[in-house]
């Protein structure tokens, strides 16, 4: 199986990683420039390709990991060609758009497989393992919290134009709208707010979303964007009728830092760091890898990652407007 | 100084025999109970004069009274004080419904006695530092409230926390009102807007109000908030429950609890851990505020428009949750 990966930025280099570690071939990186695509690809012995269109002929799987708003567009292009697709989270800037990723897949007969790491993290995979052995009854109220810092990726900072990302309510909040989905069910309305809304040059960001589950549970969803690097935290409760688990990043950290730092360089983007034998985004491409070679099933499928488009695009339009926003069920 | 206390339906009545006793100058100088068997037995328990009638125990004269009695029976035990000329620290919420909140406050003010709400968390020695780091301006412009005050279901207290005309509601009723009013308190401007969300998951089966709850405000100056007010506290979780909010400003955000103060205790007789709390006495300092707000003759620094506001918010709350959208206040 050959794979080629497109955008060489955090996310196309962490899923080269996780490739390295499959018996698939890793042939072709493309990037905005191939100045950007060379360490990458010289890192694993790659071909830099000029564009896409160059490098489909050559490969089995389309990797991409590009901003947001290009996903839809290089699917399509992908799909045509044949290709089997891993695209990374959020599927579509839209759910129209992911709507037609799906379609086109569909069509040309090619896996569409949606990169929703948090549902590899040992911690939230094993929390959803527990509500579906039913150690805390039926889910009642859920929160799930992640924060960090502003994303202070240079050109453009294609993160904070929300016509790109989504902004924190797509970009981050999508994580947990989809896991929050994944433990409760499918979402019947959305209410939610973010700082930007009201003062757009914050320095900080911050999302609230309110969610029912169609299952009569309800979440609350919390995305930050106003800690002070390089803090990432993630938290997470649900709440059953017999039962309730809770998971903090901070007080689950098995190693406390207390040496004196010697600079005080932060990565562009939070990230978790619990130290575990293998990285979650690693477990996931492995679990791609087989799926694509037909041996089980993913534990996502493309419709999940089109649902949790529809709830961020909901958060989205309910900041905007004011209102609590109704999602239609998705056919 | 001699205060009364009028019920025991709200077991915090219990707690306030002792802080009236740690107060020198002040004496509990009287009980009474509408259940006068109840009452009997409180005040045998701590060893306070009993009194068979709310009307005995006001013709006493106390300089006030604590009012303890369900949330929607505050109004006719206000207006018995009021009447006597004696000052009142209620139980939040003041009551159940606007018109009932409106009177507890405007028959007070007609009186000219002091009306306090019993809002414990304003005394709270971790609060109360953040408050004074906001208002210093170190924390810069406050943007939004991530709050929960989530709780077991109260039951093994009171059976009438859980009865909808007694209590006024569940957990909407039972745990808006604190995180409104250190949220009032905090930014001084007033709730405009709620939405809520309900369900009955937890107990189900065993009760007759909303047992989760989550809420969105906010308010005039644009700062928005949720607050989580579920009874989703297991009875096998380390305590009650507990009220914690992150506050995030223009330099990052402010993560507070409440009731992190604890030794944890892992005892044969528990099996299980038992967080056991050791920071200051919220309320203590609250019933000490109104000794001195009595002594001074002057305004309490929790009022009872205070709690009239945080009702109105909760009551707008079920108007959001029956309609799925958020309602004006």
């Amino acid at each position: 199986m050959k794979v080629g990966i497109v955008g060489a930025g955090f996310m196309g280099t962490t899923h080269a990683a996780g490739w390295a570690e499959t018996e698939a071939e890793l042939i072709g990186i493309v990037a905005e420039t191939a100045d950007e695509a060379k360490p990458l690809a010289n890192q694993y012995n790659a071909r830099v390709y000029p564009d896409l269109a160059s490098m489909l002929p050559d490969v089995d799987v389309v990797d991409i990991c590009t901003p947001t708003h290009q996903h839809h567009e290089m699917t399509l292009q992908a799909a045509a060609a044949g290709k089997h697709v891993i695209c990374e989270k959020p599927l579509g800037r839209t759910t129209a758009q992911a709507r037609e990723m799906i379609e086109a897949c569909r069509k040309a007969g090619v896996k569409l497989l949606v990169a929703h790491v948090v549902r590899f993290f040992t911690e939230y995979a094993l929390a959803k393992s527990s509500v579906m052995r039913g150690e805390v009854g039926k889910p009642g109220v859920i929160r799930l919290n992640r924060g960090s810092f502003r994303p202070k990726k240079p050109a453009g900072n294609w993160f904070l134009d929300e016509s790109k990302s989504g902004g924190i309510l797509m970009d981050l909040m999508i994580h947990d709208f989809d896991y929050a989905r994944w433990i409760a069910g499918d979402v019947e309305s959305v209410f939610a707010k973010k700082i930007t809304t009201a003062n757009p040059n914050a320095p900080v960001d911050y999302g609230l979303a309110i969610l029912k589950h169609r299952s009569g549970a309800i979440s609350h969803i919390t995305g930050s964007w106003a800690y002070p690097p390089p803090t990432f935290r993630t938290h997470l409760e649900i709440a059953g009728d017999s039962g309730l688990i809770e998971f903090d990043s901070a007080d689950t950290s098995p190693i406390l830092n207390l040496v004196a730092k010697t600079n005080s360089e932060s990565p562009d983007v939070g990230l978790p760091s619990s130290p575990v034998s293998e990285s979650p985004y690693t477990t996931q491409i492995k679990e791609f890898y087989s799926v694509l070679l037909g041996e089980k099933e993913s534990r996502i499928t493309a419709e999940d990652g089109m649902a949790a488009v529809q709830i961020s695009e909901a958060a989205i339009q309910s900041a905007a407007t004011g209102k609590a926003v109704l999602l239609e069920v998705l056919s | 100084m001699k205060i009364g206390i009028m019920s025991f339906a709200h077991h915090h009545a219990e707690a306030y025999i002792a802080n009236l006793r740690a107060i020198s100058g002040v004496e509990l100088c009287g009980v009474a109970d509408e259940d006068p068997a109840r009452g009997q037995r409180f005040a045998q328990a701590y060893n306070a004069p009993f009194f068979h009638t709310y009307e005995a125990l006001l013709a006493s004269k106390p300089d006030g009274v604590i009012i303890c009695t369900e949330n929607s029976k505050h109004l006719p035990l206000v207006e018995m004080a009021a009447a006597s000329k004696i000052n009142v620290l209620c139980e939040k919420p003041i009551a159940t419904t606007l018109a009932d909140a409106k009177a507890v406050v405007d028959v007070c003010a007609r009186a000219g006695v002091l009306l306090m709400t019993a809002f414990p968390m304003r005394f709270s020695a971790p609060l109360m530092e953040v408050k004074a780091r906001l208002d210093s301006g170190e924390l810069g412009q406050v943007y939004c409230f991530n709050g929960t005050n989530q709780g077991e279901l109260p039951t093994k207290h009171r059976a009438w926390f859980v009865d909808p005309t007694l209590a006024g509601g569940g957990a909407i009723m039972d745990h808006t009102v604190h995180l409104v009013d250190i949220m009032r308190w905090y930014l001084g401007s007033e709730a405009v807007e709620v939405y809520a969300q309900t369900n009955k998951i937890f107990h189900a089966n065993e009760v007759n109000v909303e047992t989760g709850g989550l809420e969105m405000i906010t308010f005039q100056n644009g700062v928005f908030a949720t607050i989580d007010t579920s009874w989703c506290r297991p009875q096998y979780w380390p305590t009650w429950g507990g009220l914690t909010f992150e506050m995030v400003t223009e330099r990052g955000a402010v993560i507070v609890d409440g009731f992190k103060q604890n030794i944890t205790i892992y005892s044969h007789a528990n099996q299980r851990p038992i967080w056991q709390y050791w920071g200051s006495d919220m309320n203590q300092a609250m019933i000490s505020e109104f000794v001195s707000a009595i002594r001074d003759g002057r305004e309490p620094s929790v009022t009872g428009v205070d709690g009239l506001r945080a009702v109105e918010v909760a009551l707008a709350a079920y108007d959001s949750a029956r309609v799925g959208q958020p309602v004006k206040i």
